[in-house]
Formats: C-alpha cells, structure tokens, sequence
C-alpha cells in the first residue's frame, strides 16, 4: 500500500492514522484475549489444601499458601487440589454405620497373640496426608490400601505380643510399633499418607473366654487383698510389741534408777550414823539396841532360863504357845 | 508490526488448540500425566512408549493410542481356607500392592487390560500364599514368622509376575482365622490357661500374706525379746550398783554394820508371836527386867 503512487499528503495522514487506530485496536482486542486466557489461570486455595501444579502434564510444583493463586492458564498448565492437613480415621473392629454385618466386625478384630490365643482389639487409625501429589498420583486407591495396611500392621503386631501384653501393659508398645509398622508399608507403596497414630479402643478377650479371664482379674484382686490384710496385720502387731519393748526397758530403768538411789540414801544414812558412833561406840550402841528393844519386845512373850540350873535341853514347841512358863 | 502480534496470536492460538486437542486425545500432540503410562500403536503394532509424563508428538488420525494407569494398584484377595504344615485349616486374607511397570509387555500379556491383569495377580499371588502357608505352621504363619512368610510369597510372586510387565510391591497376609471346631480347642486352651494363672494368683497371695503375718510376729517377738535382754540387763546393773553402793559405805565400818543389821532382823523377826527364850546375863533378860512390862518374870 506504501507503494501506492500519487499520494497526496492529506491522504498519507489519513491513512497514517487509520493504521495506527487499525494497530492499537488489534493491540486492545489481543490484550483483552490474552487477558481473558491468563484469567482461567487463576484458582483458589482454602486453608488446609494444596495444589499439585502439572505443565503439560508433568509435575511441576505444589502451592501450600492459601489465599488467590495463579498458574500459566490451561492448557500449559492444570491444577489439582488435594485436601491435606484434615484428620480422616478409620476405624476397625467396631461397628459403624450399617456397612459391617456383626460377624463381619467380629472377624475384622479377631487376633492372634504370640502364644497362640486369640483376641479382640478394636482400633481407630488416623492419618493426613502429608504429601500432596503422592496421594493423589502416585496410589489408585490410598484409603483402601490404608484399611488393609492398618489392620496387617495391627495384626503382625499383636503376632509379636502375648495376650497379657496386649491387654494390658504392652498395649502403648502396640500402638507405638502398629504405627511404625503401618507408616512403613504407606511409605513402600508412596501412599503420600502420614499416621498420625492407631488407638486402641477395646481390647479384650473373646467372649467365649471372658468369664475366665473376668477371674483372673478377681484372683489378682484375692492376692492384693491377702497381702493388705497381713501388712494390716503386721501394722497392728509390730507397735504392740514395740509398745511393749519400751515398757519393759522403761520399767527396768526405773528399777535400776530406784535401786540406785535407794542404796546411795541408805549409805549416806549408814555413814553418818558410823560417824556418830565412831565418836562414842558404846552410848550409840546401847541406844541403838535399846530402842530396838523397845520397839520389838512389848509383843514378845518371854521365858527366862536361869543359868547353871539343869535344864533339860527340851524345847516342848508346841507348849511355848501356852501363858504358863516352864520350870 | 500489528502484523506481527497478529500473526503471534494466532500462532499461539493454534498450539494452544493442538495441546486442546492432545488433551483429550486428538490430533499429533500426545500428552502423558503423572499417573499415566502410554502406548502409541500404528496398524496395531506399537511404535513408541511414553513412561515419563510431559509432551511428546504421533502420527495423527493413524495412530491409536493405549494409556496405562501407573499408580500402585490394589486387590484385595478373598479369604479362602488354606493347609499349614501342621494340618490346621486357618482362613487367609491377604492383599497384594503392584503396578504396572512396563506397559509394552504388560499390553501384550493383557490385551484385554486391567480386569485381566487383576485377575492374573490375583492367581498367581494366591498360589504362591497357599505354597508358602504349606510350607510352614500355623504359628509360623501367624506370629513368629510371618513377616518372611509373606516377604518370601512377594518374592516370590514378583518374580512371576515379572514377566507380565507387572512390578509386585508387596503381599501381606492379613486375616488368619482358625475354623471354628479348631477355635474351641484354642478356647478351652485359654480356660485353662487361665484358670492355672487364678489358682497361681491366689496361691501368691496366700503365700505372701502369711509370709507378711509370720515376719511380723518374728518381728514382734525379737523386738519384746529383746526389750526383755535390755531390761534384764538395766535390773542387773542396778542391783550390781547398788551392791556396790552398799558395800562400799559398809565397809568403812564393818562391825558396826554387823550390829546394825542384826537389830534389823530384830525388828524383822521379833513380833507378837515371838516367845523369847533367855538366860539371865544375857542381854535381853536385862532389858526384859528393866522394861518390865514382858509378859515373863522370874
């Protein structure tokens, strides 16, 4: 067209200017296309989801930030969002809902221990996922899987462990390991899920058995009882005695104690009355006698024998009772 | 310049249909996603393979185009009674983790596709569970050894499968479930069992609260025992003492004890029923006159 002879210089202006309104509305219309393309690019993102980012298919990236987010529109670029963060549980050898017939919860929590008895244990497994694009591409069926990795990572467990152990003080063991070994098999088949931990709910013997294990607690509680009563007893007994101990020691001391103090006051009598009498022996001691005398002779019968005189050496005892005084 | 943009747009216009199209299968743009394996066939006989996502290009309108599914792939195996070496006949359940790990030899083996290969999987890990129960026992199976039962039922499986284009990841054993007659032994072994454990039960507590009672009383007697030592021990020393005591003020004036102590057994001895047989130049005849008020007199 620039080669158009005769041009006139109104008709180059006009012309100038009809290209340059031809331009930018071109310009306007693939801006406004290019706009409307770059705008199916946009999604958001809700709290506790993420989007697997795949460009022409392959994967690229994961957004994790909530809020408005963009990728190159499609068909460059297609997002996929995946529920992570949130909690899901499943629960086994209990019943939920009407899906499971009795038998079937019943068979699902039936166990082997490692000495070959059997046991119930009712379990609830929680799980999130932790990786976005694992779950969702990597696994046809995660939460199938789950179901049954669960309760062979439960059973293999409870394999390992008597059934004392798991009714009772192994039951953290078993959770612990169930976990452990649950995670393992996710992590093998790149499930992308996280355990957050397998509960268990009931454990208990099968019914059939009940009643005897229902005695064996009681004879435990028997034990426990017996051995109360004897430390009731020993707590009774042992005070008494040592009540007792202290009485005896006690009232000896005093004893001693006493004896002591008797004899001393009596020596300190005796030597003072020693020193008087050292003093003047023979007044003290006719005192001393006479005043025994005194004391003792008012009730005594007397019978005098003279000296030299021929008594017959007969002591008639019996008569000594009588008033009259033998000759 | 207009041209330019003009011609850029629609330029990438036509890509972007192309891609459209590869999207949902048309036209020479061939795009595989993540979890997805694809065969190009020309006439029916495969020309190229895409393992790996991303873009790749074909023949259009002749070539047909096959998609396998390459995620881990699950089956759930029906519980079916099973002999152990120790002719017990538990009911097992086990399912198998596998995919599909070259999708040429997997089409050739499968051509029909997945429903089949489940199936297959489905056979072959079966038998290989039943030869290995087979092998062992019950107890083997179910507890002490059963992770390298079922380690050795997916080797053993894997391999197998290997020739189908099929990768096993993993076959466990899950329910083991003895028949019900066989149960009941189990239950009557765990009566027992447990009975035995009540009677032990009762029988430690028995033990324990008469060992308790009889220690007390061993207790109780050594500590009055020895109460009774203690106490004998303080009397003895009192009376040593006060012997000493004794002995130590006598004996400054032995005589005069002599004399005290014997007017002591005077009073002791001399009462109301006391006739008192005297000579006259002894010393009491002298006092019996003096005090005159004996009931004797000469």
């Amino acid at each position: 067209m620039a080669r158009q002879p005769e041009d006139s210089p109104e008709e180059r202006v006009r012309r100038s200017v009809a290209r340059t309104i031809a331009n930018l509305t071109l310009l306007v219309a693939s801006i406004a296309v290019l706009g409307a393309w770059a705008y199916f690019g946009f999604y958001q993102l809700e709290p506790g989801q993420a989007a697997v980012i795949l460009r022409f298919g392959k994967y690229v990236r994961t957004e994790g930030d909530p809020g408005l987010r963009w990728h190159w529109p499609p068909p460059l670029e297609s997002h996929e969002i995946v529920n992570v963060e949130s909690l899901d549980k499943e629960e086994f050898g209990a019943r939920h809902g009407e899906e499971q017939s009795e038998e079937e919860v019943r068979h699902e929590a039936s166990m082997q221990t490692s000495d070959n008895n059997i046991v119930h244990v009712a379990f609830v497994a929680q799980y999130r996922i932790k990786d976005a694009f694992k779950s969702r591409y990597r696994v046809a069926e995660p939460r199938a899987i789950l179901r049954d990795a669960a309760q062979a990572a439960v059973r293999g467990v409870v394999g390992r462990h008597t059934i004392d152990g798991v009714l009772r003080q192994e039951r953290g063991m078993v959770q612990t390991e169930s976990e452990e070994a649950l995670q393992e098999s996710l992590d093998r088949y790149e499930a992308g899920l996280e355990v957050v931990g397998i509960e268990l709910q009931d454990v208990s013997p099968p019914s059939e058995v009940r009643a005897a294990f229902d005695d064996v607690l009681a004879a435990m509680q028997d034990r426990d009882r017996s051995v109360n009563e004897a430390e009731g007893y020993a707590n009774e007994v042992l005070p008494k005695a040592r009540a007792q101990a202290i009485e005896a020691v006690e009232s000896a001391k005093g004893y001693r104690d006493s004896k002591i103090a008797e004899a001393s006051g009596e020596a300190t009598r005796f030597r003072a009355i020693a020193t008087e009498y050292q003093k003047a022996p023979d007044v003290v001691r006719t005192r001393l006698f006479l005043e025994t005398m005194e004391e003792v002779l008012p009730n005594v019968r007397a019978v005098v024998v003279e000296p030299g005189t021929a008594v017959m050496p007969y002591l008639p005892l019996e008569a000594t009772r009588a008033p009259e005084v033998p000759k | 310049m207009s041209r330019m943009i003009f011609l850029g747009l629609v330029g990438s216009a036509l890509l972007a249909a192309l891609v459209w199209a590869g999207e949902i299968g048309l036209g020479p743009v061939l795009i595989t996603h993540e979890d997805e394996m694809k065969i190009v066939l020309l006439f029916g006989s495969p020309v190229s393979v895409q393992t790996s996502p991303g873009l790749s290009l074909r023949l259009p309108f002749v070539s047909e185009v096959r998609t396998f599914d390459k995620r881990f792939l699950y089956t759930n195996a029906e519980p079916l009674p099973m002999q152990t070496r120790d002719a017990e006949q538990p009911v097992i359940d086990h399912y198998v983790v596998w995919r599909i790990q070259d999708p040429l030899q997997f089409y050739r083996s499968f051509p029909t596709g997945l429903k089949q290969a489940s199936d297959q999987v489905d056979r072959v890990t079966r038998s290989d569970v039943r030869e290995e129960v087979g092998k062992r026992t019950f107890a083997e199976v179910v507890t002490t050894a059963r992770e390298e039962v079922m380690k050795a039922i997916t080797d053993s499986s894997a391999a197998e499968l290997a020739g189908f284009g099929i990768e096993v990841r993993d076959v466990r054993i899950n329910r083991t479930e003895l028949p019900r007659n066989t149960e009941e032994n189990v239950y009557a072994r765990m009566r027992t069992e447990r009975e035995r454990l009540a009677r032990k039960n009762r029988a430690e507590g028995d033990e324990q609260g008469r060992r308790v009672r009889a220690e007390a009383d061993r207790d109780a007697r050594v500590t009055v025992a020895e109460a009774t030592r203690q106490a004998s021990e303080l009397r003895g020393e009192g009376d040593a003492e006060s012997a000493r005591i004794y002995a130590e003020a006598h004996s400054t004036a032995p005589e005069f004890y002599g004399f005290l102590r014997r007017l002591e057994a005077y009073k002791k001895t001399i009462g109301e029923k006391t006739t008192l047989v005297v000579s006259p130049d002894n010393e009491f005849y002298e006092l019996l006159g003096r005090g005159g008020r004996g009931a004797g007199v000469h």
